[in-house]
């Protein structure tokens, strides 16, 4: 019986040793970060004025960044998913570009694009007299350009999987392709555009290169948390920790939310 | 083909499908009038289902046309084609496809809804289609709380609360075990008998087409094959196809003077001395007398030996599958098998009157 047992569970254990380590050096991080917090003197660092305003700043940057992902990302991953052109997988490997491109170099690349004298950004600044970098909106295009590709990604995925059934039988009933796609299409990838959504922000909370390239870093203005806690670990190491601490209890709230699509091993992301 | 279509098209469905999928061709014409259900009978792979599509317009033709009421749906040569919100097509799924999402009532809703009627007043049509039929009491459940049957009467009042004026339907019974199927099937007759405009019934189950349909096309490798009334259908198949579907026994071969001479072999005495030519002869397996020993001649003018190939109960009687010139499908009662010690591999002979056999022109 017990040899049965053994048998079943099939572990190689040659593989047991570098599973560990790999787990131990994803969790002790965290976990030192826990254990040299500075907790006694928590409240009054968070009372700290530029403590309030970054985070202030993050939550209202990669919610704003996250809304445009979903206005722009969610057409463009239908599109992705279901047109029938030539050049359509150059056009897919282009947009995800930015998850293998290095922030900074992102950063720099919007600058060329959107900068005062970029491609794009010299005829905002002349017809309008807007400039994106080192502002607010700039701190938004830097985290919608790293994030909006996770989005895209999670829902194109869903949208080819969706069953074309639904909206074959709401087509018959009458419903135009627009109202296909608000009501049955949309709806039938509603757990997959959740969890899409929530990897958006997150990305988006995070993002450090590509915003400070673009937009400096200005306090209250572009001086997002990921950015204030690198400036702090050189100054005041101990508001620093107390930062991380808001962005370690933001990631395990997305991970209690997401739960259901990544705790359960068997389900893919 | 025998039956003609309905003097009536103009009010109805009017249709000649031409679909190109590589290999696959369907070509046939198909009229279907006010009020009456065609059953499009045929094997898996005959395209039922394309022809089911092209008519929603979720396939558009290569060649022909599509007109309902009067009005031109698809004609690749004039360059119309109107898409499926368009056509007023209602469509029940094999699968139903109900949206999983919605609670009942608005699956319902949804079709009147999408043609613009406020929220209240669909959701109030949409009650009304649940509870005529029968099914009032669900609405405000989910799809996936459904039996087979209720998501089946679901799926008919959402097509029909789009006000079809056309309706299709895919293998309707098929999703639904076999205790289902029987009320279904009933309360299905007159639900269908209650819609004024044109129903087409697509299966591969001959029981289906012949108790829900008043004219039956037989469909076969994109073509059609045979149409007629379930009475001809059953009694006169065209080929082997609908022969087996019906449980009949069918022999081709050329007649001269009261006698077929079988293609496979054999020959078979009719009654009819007028019919020459190619020639089907359908024998009912009830019709087939079965001796253990030759008998002596008497009324019977067909009498040939065989061997039992397999016995298999069929409802209250047994069915031998004979082996022989012709081979024969042959129902006995199990007294009968007792009786005669009949078994597998034992040696028969077969006999049948001249007045027992139906003997028709080969049209195909």
């Amino acid at each position: 019986m017990t040899a049965r047992r053994r048998a079943g569970a099939g572990v190689p254990v040659l593989l047991v040793p570098p599973a560990a380590i790999g787990a131990a050096f994803l969790l002790l991080p965290t976990i030192a970060l826990l254990i040299r917090m500075p907790w006694s003197g928590l409240r009054g660092l968070y009372a700290n004025s530029d403590v309030s305003s970054a985070l202030t700043l993050s939550l209202q940057t990669a919610t704003a960044a996250t809304v445009v992902s979903l206005l722009f990302g969610v057409p463009l991953a239908w599109m992705l998913a279901r047109l029938r052109i030539r050049g359509l997988g150059v056009i897919r490997a282009a947009v995800t570009m930015p998850l293998v491109l290095p922030p900074v170099v992102g950063g720099v690349a919007l600058f060329l694009a959107l900068g005062r004298f970029g491609v794009l950004g010299r005829y905002l600044d002349q017809w309008f007299g807007f400039t994106l970098p080192f502002t607010k909106y700039g701190v938004v295009a830097a985290e919608t350009f790293v994030a909006m590709p996770f989005l895209v990604i999670t829902a194109e995925g869903a949208f080819r999987v969706a069953d074309r059934g639904l909206e074959e039988a709401a087509a018959t009933l009458g419903a135009s392709r627009l109202a296909v796609f608000w009501r049955v299409t949309l709806p039938g990838i509603g757990p997959s555009l959740v969890a899409g959504t929530v990897l958006c922000w997150a990305r988006a909370l995070g993002e450090f290169g590509a915003t400070i390239t673009f937009n400096g870093s200005l306090a209250g203005k572009t001086e997002v948390m990921p950015i204030a806690i690198s400036k702090a670990l050189e100054t005041n190491p101990d508001q620093a920790e107390a930062l991380s601490l808001v962005l370690i209890a933001i990631a395990l709230v997305i991970l209690a939310a997401l739960r259901e699509q990544w705790l359960r091993p068997a389900v893919s992301p | 083909m025998s039956a003609g279509p309905d003097p009536d098209v103009d009010a109805g469905l009017d249709a000649a499908v031409e679909v190109d999928r590589g290999r696959f061709r369907l070509e046939l014409d198909i009229q279907a009038g006010p009020g009456e259900i065609v059953g499009v009978l045929g094997p898996n792979g005959a395209g039922k289902t394309t022809l089911l599509r092209t008519l929603a317009g979720l396939l558009p033709l290569s060649g022909g046309y599509v007109r309902l009421s009067g009005a031109v749906l698809d004609d690749p040569a004039a360059g119309v084609y109107l898409d499926p919100p368009r056509r007023r097509v209602g469509v029940v799924f094999q699968d139903y496809r109900l949206f999983p999402r919605m609670r009942v009532l608005d699956n319902v809703a949804f079709g009147p809804r999408s043609r613009g009627v406020a929220r209240t007043a669909a959701r109030h049509s949409a009650q009304q289609w649940l509870d005529r039929l029968g099914v009032g009491q669900l609405a405000r459940r989910r799809p996936g709380q459904l039996s087979g049957g209720q998501a089946q009467r679901v799926a008919l009042a959402r097509a029909l609360a789009a006000e079809p004026r056309l309706l299709l339907l895919d293998e309707p019974l098929a999703a639904l075990d076999a205790r289902t199927r029987a009320t279904v099937q009933g309360e299905l007759r007159e639900h269908l008998a209650e819609f004024a405009g044109p129903t087409l019934l697509v299966t591969h189950d001959p029981l289906e087409a012949l108790l829900l349909a008043d004219r039956i096309v037989v469909l076969e490798s994109g073509r059609i094959v045979q149409q007629g009334s379930p009475h001809d259908i059953a009694a006169r198949p065209a080929t082997d196809y609908v022969a087996t579907l019906v449980g009949v026994n069918l022999y081709a071969g050329v007649a001269a003077g009261g006698r077929v001479e079988l293609d496979d072999g054999g020959t078979i005495v009719i009654g009819d001395t007028a019919l020459t030519g190619r020639t089907l002869v359908a024998v009912r397996p009830s019709a087939i007398t079965v001796y253990t020993s030759r008998p002596d001649p008497g009324s019977a003018r067909n009498l040939w030996p065989g061997r039992i190939d397999a016995l298999a109960p069929l409802g209250d009687r047994i069915r031998l599958s004979v082996s022989g010139s012709p081979g024969a499908l042959v129902d006995v009662t199990p007294p009968a098998v007792a009786e005669l010690g009949l078994a597998r591999g034992r040696d028969v002979w077969l006999a049948t009157k001249a007045t027992e056999v139906d003997a028709y022109p080969d049209q195909g």
